[in-house]
């Protein structure tokens, strides 16, 4: 950069006006009054996605066959990407900016793809510092592992304690083998041992091991036991109808569950898909009866295609008020019902229509109203408020070392929700023994603008599908892995928003030739950019902010 | 077949003439649009441009605008460049006039003087150059065929010099198409006399620049001030290349040239072909006694007029006969002389005559009446028209 | 993803006087990335005499040639001339000009370099007015659009001068149209260009913000809609006869009140006249489709 030429006398200058130098010392950055500044936006899937996948960056490794960075990129948020990729519902997909230009990203599949692509992978135990605490986890589902996961990867001593014969939890016991098959389970929670983490199973609390006495042995204790208490259904004859969960865990098991030809499921949650589609793969035929409408189903919408797909009968606008037994069967009874005015959770509350009594014969009947947790193990002296632990006697806000997380703090809610709650739990108790306080997180904008003349219309992938004639005989996995070609060309759909993907077009775009590009990234050349904003414009995906020049 | 046509005598018009000497000078881009009475020159040029007698890159563009334009582009690419125009052509160069000598362009031109319309008008008068006097362009009023082809080349020699443009001046027919035995000069002389054009910037890849951007407040007069100072020097290097051609090729023409002065009472200023009118005409007064003289002005811009004013100030009158009128003032070229004259200890009293536009013959007899005026008259006048039925 | 790949070379340097998000500007960055430094620009009167800079500076990387108004094209071809003579015919010489000196007023010396098939580039950024002078009308206004010597109450009663066709018709082995929201187009053509002999003319639409009365930002938006709506498709003709469309692509066109909208210089305009301005465009665009089936 030059100084301005001053000539004091005609003797220095040129015979005509010809130049002497270029206009680098003309400083027009003077003119700006918006200033370009990159900074990189949260995506709204990573937003959404309760575990904080990187999606648009992973994305962007798959689109490029990087699947083993991939992978890495994803266990260091989440430790199951074999599991999630098949059971999350994916809300990432519902908030993804695609979904306004053509269709949403397939971001589910292509976690499911890399999982699969690197089954054989395994995490790089790096040199992790020494800990001397101990962590007591109580419960191995998604809640427990992800925290113990956390844990042990920051190099704290981890033990898991878990009732039944093997690690997983709902995972293991709730979720059907059709939609999670076993092996991605095993050795997904096989990684998370590798770090040392220490699996205690056939372990119950309050039963086998006494919380007062674990809060002794151990630094900090997580209590992860997730919401395995079914609703009653509160009606004459409840006493025939199996719970829900008790048929997928018996079923889950290996076990026998013998419920005829036709079974009758109460409820439109996950665990009234699970069980209905369970029963087609037993031979019977089910019926799902549930007071609202097909809209206000609880259960994710996928798995309620799925269901229907699958030939699983509905019988809306019914609630069954008795069970009984005639000629070896049951009789439900069941009252037709109309929506009213919505409750507090924002759905129509099911009015009953007097006198329109039906009834409905079955084998079996199956209830799954919702699971609630069972807190019963804490001692006197504790008690939960809203999910958090508190000192009864003491009044203080929460017991020192003791945490709670997952469904056993929220009630039935999502494998990510309750991974984020195991992750956000590792952190917490990181800070608690560290006498650390919560550091204030950055806050980032969510990139939702996108300049969609950048991309081609493309379609989505489908994810591949067990043809229904070869699902329902089977608990064979219904859902099937992308190709390679299908996963990198699906992955390079992802706009990447609000993450620079270095597509040059801040520097190609600039009027003033102020955007300088190095080894892969961008500068604003403050000095000569004038503020036009183009390159924020022209910016596909939201990496560049305009903020108003200081004065 | 390429004829040798250097180091001979021809007869030649004054238009042949232009092209020889622009041929001789090896003018590398001529860029020219046909008017009459200019035609001729370009001609002959695309004849030698196609003969391969020149080696040159010929431009016939659609006016004349775009052939000074054309000029500017070859120039500030180090070319040499030349055209010929005459009157309407001349006029529409104007702002590309201004253009060349603002970019201290070493253009050569040949005006053919041509009378300005309407009316039309091919025949000749002044008023086509001196309307541009004041664009920064030399001028040089030619009174021969030799002259003007030995004006060409030291033209040149002095607007590469200076970078400054330069026109010579040269009357429409009465020159133009009038054939004279000229001296044709030796190629290898002129090429000793005139050296390949070398400019101190051109528009080069390796050294780029720009050429002609806007120039603010603070600057913009320094340039102009240089431009004046080059036409200053200009009136050194046109005294040097003269002498410095009389040495070689044997002729030299001056700035000014007086003739039978020495102890005129009566001085006659001319330009152009009327000085050989006046030549006879002063010869003739003399055989009768009479003492008058005569001074040819030659170099019009930049002015000499120092020169001027060291030739007239000692006469008793001094008669400028103009072939040329500025509207609601007179002669130009007696403008010239009295602000030449003013700041003179020694001021002779300045007869202004116009005759001659539009191609009227100034004959012996219309000098004669002009001297005769002067003569007889004690009060000077700025302006006496010469010739009109009134 | 559409990516553009450019080449690296930056021949007009920053710290020019181009105004913020200056179409023209982005034009001579472009075309000098593709002409490359061996290249003399010759420039007319027009927004760039000031976005070059002032005495002593200049702002591009190659040699600047500032000329009269009406003279780009002419003062190109003694610049050829020269270099021809002296022995260089690898130069590129490309003379640069805005719409004015294009349409209008040097539109004499441009069919006469066209006519003796000069071997020049020729560029016309057409920002669509006089813009250096404060937004006047020019031959490239567009059909009722608002200058300062078309007041909204009299906006522009004539519909764009067709400059292609004017050039087309002078048979020069190239003509191309070319904006700045397709660098990758604009930069092809000009390679394309310099790669034949005699008189090539590019048309490139370069949005002016201040002149559109538009907000800075939009100058590729506004570049891109152009596209879109078929205001200004992209096509290119050699030697006078063959016509290629390269862009819009996409079928249906955007109705050209998405372009209209976006700039205060139409936002005068009735629905009738957005009618009347979609029929012209309609109109053109049919006979753009026409030359293009011909000549395949």
């Amino acid at each position: 950069m030059r100084k301005p030429i001053v000539f004091t006398s005609e003797r220095e200058m040129p015979p005509m006006a010809v130049s002497l130098a270029d206009m680098s010392h003309n400083r027009t950055g003077g003119w700006r009054y918006m200033r370009p500044i990159y900074s990189e936006k949260i995506a709204p899937c990573k937003n959404a996605c309760p575990v904080g996948n990187d999606i648009p960056r992973i994305l962007s490794l798959v689109s490029e066959g990087r699947y083993e960075e991939a992978w890495r990129l994803f266990r260091q948020t989440s430790p199951l990407p074999g599991v999630c990729g098949r059971v999350c519902y994916h809300p990432c997909e519902t908030r993804c900016n695609r979904k306004d230009f053509d269709e949403a990203l397939s971001i589910a599949s292509l976690e499911r793809f890399v999982a699969d692509a690197c089954f054989d992978l395994e995490d790089k135990i790096s040199d992790r510092p020494k800990r001397s605490e101990k962590i007591a986890i109580v419960g191995s589902g998604p809640a427990g592992l992800t925290c113990a996961y956390f844990l042990a990867k920051d190099g704290y001593a981890v033990t898991v304690f878990e009732a039944a014969s093997q690690p997983g939890g709902m995972l293991r016991l709730g979720i059907p083998s059709y939609r999670l098959p076993r092996e991605v389970l095993d050795r997904e929670i096989e990684l998370i041992a590798r770090w040392g983490v220490e699996f205690r199973t056939n372990t119950k609390i309050g039963q086998d091991i006494d919380i007062e006495k674990l809060w002794e042995q151990y630094d900090a204790l997580f209590v992860a036991t997730g919401a395995h208490h079914s609703r009653a259904l509160s009606i004459p004859g409840e006493e025939f109808a199996l719970t829900g969960l008790e048929f997928l865990k018996a079923v889950n098991a290996g076990q026998t569950v013998n419920i005829g030809k036709r079974t009758l499921i109460i409820g439109g949650g996950n665990t009234a898909m699970d069980c209905a589609r369970t029963a087609l793969r037993l031979g019977a035929q089910p019926l799902v009866v549930y007071r609202r409408t097909r809209a206000e189903m609880p259960a994710i919408a996928e798995e309620i295609e799925e269901a229907e797909h699958e030939g699983v009968q509905f019988e809306f606008l019914a609630a069954p008020t008795a069970i009984c037994r005639r000629d070896g069967k049951l009789e439900v009874h069941c009252v037709r019902m109309q929506l009213g005015e919505p409750d507090r959770s924002g759905r129509r509350r099911p009015v009953p229509i007097p006198g329109s009594d039906f009834r409905i014969l079955t084998d079996s009947v199956l209830k799954a109203v919702g699971e609630e947790p069972d807190l019963s193990f804490l001692s006197e002296h504790l008690e939960t408020s809203e999910g958090i632990v508190m000192e009864r006697a003491q009044g203080l806000l929460e017991r020192a070392g003791i945490f709670i997380g997952g469904d056993a703090q929220t009630g039935p809610s999502t494998v990510a929700q309750a991974m984020r709650s195991g992750r956000e739990t590792a952190y917490a108790i990181m800070r608690f023994l560290r006498g650390e306080r919560k550091p204030k997180a950055p806050q980032l904008d969510e990139a939702l603008r996108v300049n969609f003349s950048y991309f081609v219309h493309k379609p989505r992938v489908p994810t591949p599908q067990l043809p229904v004639s070869e699902r329902t005989s089977s608990f064979a996995e219904t859902k099937r892995a992308l190709s390679v070609d299908q996963a990198r060309t699906e992955a390079s759909r992802c706009f990447s928003c609000g993450v620079c993907n270095t597509c040059d077009n801040c520097w190609v775009f600039c009027p003033d030739a102020a955007i300088v590009r190095t080894n892969g990234s961008y500068s604003v050349n403050y000095d000569f950019c004038k503020g036009c904003g183009v390159c924020a414009e022209e910016c596909p995906r939201s990496v560049i902010s305009l903020v108003e020049e200081e004065l | 077949m390429t004829p040798t046509l250097t180091g001979t005598k021809k007869v030649v018009t004054g238009n042949h003439a232009v092209s020889y000497g622009a041929m001789l000078a090896r003018v590398q881009v001529i860029s020219a649009y046909p008017i009459t009475p200019q035609t001729q020159v370009v001609e002959l040029l695309s004849e030698f441009c196609a003969n391969g007698t020149l080696r040159a890159k010929f431009i016939k563009v659609e006016s004349e605008h775009s052939a000074m334009a054309a000029l500017i582009g070859a120039a500030s690419t180090g070319a040499r460049t030349f055209t010929a125009t005459s009157a309407h052509g001349l006029a529409l160069m104007h702002e590309m006039l201004h253009w060349a000598a603002g970019a201290r362009l070493p253009i050569v031109m040949a005006d053919i003087n041509r009378a300005m319309g309407p009316p039309w008008s091919v025949w000749t008068d002044q008023n086509d150059s001196l309307s541009q006097r004041d664009t920064g362009w030399m001028q040089v009023y030619c009174e021969s065929n030799q002259e003007v082809l030995d004006t060409v080349i030291q033209a040149y020699r002095v607007a590469e010099k200076v970078s400054m443009p330069a026109m010579l001046v040269l009357d429409a027919f009465v020159l133009s198409h009038t054939a004279e035995p000229i001296e044709i000069p030796d190629q290898s002389l002129v090429d000793e006399y005139l050296p390949p054009y070398r400019p101190l910037y051109k528009l080069d890849p390796n050294d780029p620049r720009s050429f002609g951007a806007l120039a603010p407040p603070d600057v913009y007069m320094e340039l102009r001030y240089k431009m004046h100072q080059a036409m200053e020097d200009a009136l050194i290097e046109w005294a040097r290349a003269d002498e410095e051609f009389s040495e070689l090729f044997g002729r030299r023409y001056g700035l000014i040239e007086p003739y039978r002065a020495d102890d005129a009472e009566i001085l006659l200023v001319t330009s152009g072909t009327v000085t050989s009118t006046a030549r006879e005409v002063i010869d003739e007064l003399r055989a009768e006694g009479r003492r008058v003289g005569l001074l040819k002005i030659r170099v019009f811009r930049p002015f000499p007029a120092q020169l001027v004013r060291a030739a007239l100030q000692d006469t008793e009158k001094v008669a400028v006969l103009d072939r040329n009128i500025s509207f609601g003032m007179g002669g130009i070229f007696a403008q010239e002389i009295k602000s030449a004259l003013y700041n003179s200890t020694k001021r002779p009293p300045i007869f202004g005559f116009v005759a001659g536009l539009g191609g009227r013959d100034i004959t012996p007899s219309v000098i004669r009446e002009i001297i005769d005026y002067t003569e007889s008259h004690d009060e000077p006048e700025d302006l006496i028209w010469v010739g009109v039925k009134r | 993803m559409r990516n553009f790949t450019l080449p690296a070379e930056e021949l007009m340097g920053s710290g020019h006087l181009g105004c913020q998000g200056c179409g023209g500007a982005l034009a001579m960055r472009y075309v000098l990335k593709a002409a490359g430094d061996n290249t003399i620009v010759v420039l007319p009167a027009c927004c760039w005499t000031i976005i070059a800079g002032p005495f002593p500076y200049s702002s591009l990387k190659v040699p600047l040639l500032h000329t009269a108004f009406e003279t780009a094209a002419v003062a190109a071809s003694g610049v050829r001339a020269a270099l021809d003579i002296q022995g260089d015919t690898e130069t590129t010489v490309l003379a640069w000009a805005g719409d004015g000196g294009t349409f209008d007023i040097g539109l004499q010396s441009l069919s006469g370099a066209a006519e003796r098939n000069e071997n020049i580039i020729y560029i016309c950024y057409d920002n669509e007015a006089y813009m250096n002078t404060g937004i006047q009308r020019s031959g490239a206004t567009p059909f009722l659009a608002w200058t300062t010597t078309t007041p909204e109450k009299t906006p522009k009663s004539e519909p764009k001068k067709d400059i292609m066709a004017i050039m087309v018709a002078h048979r020069i082995p190239y003509a191309a149209t070319a904006t700045i929201s397709y660098p990758d187009d604009l930069i092809r053509k000009v390679q394309r260009a310099k790669s034949i002999y005699g008189t090539k003319f590019l048309h490139v639409l370069a949005p002016c913000p201040p002149g559109w009365r538009a907000p800075s930002e939009l100058a590729i938006k506004l570049s891109r809609l152009a596209v879109h709506t078929r205001v200004f498709p992209l096509y290119e003709v050699e030697n006078g006869e063959r016509y290629t469309l390269n862009e819009p692509k996409e079928e249906p066109a955007l109705p050209v009140s998405e372009y209209l909208k976006l700039q205060g210089r139409f936002s005068h305009l009735t629905e009738n006249d957005v009618e009347a301005i979609q029929e012209i465009i309609e109109k053109r665009w049919q006979r753009l489709l026409r030359m293009v089936r011909e000549s395949s």
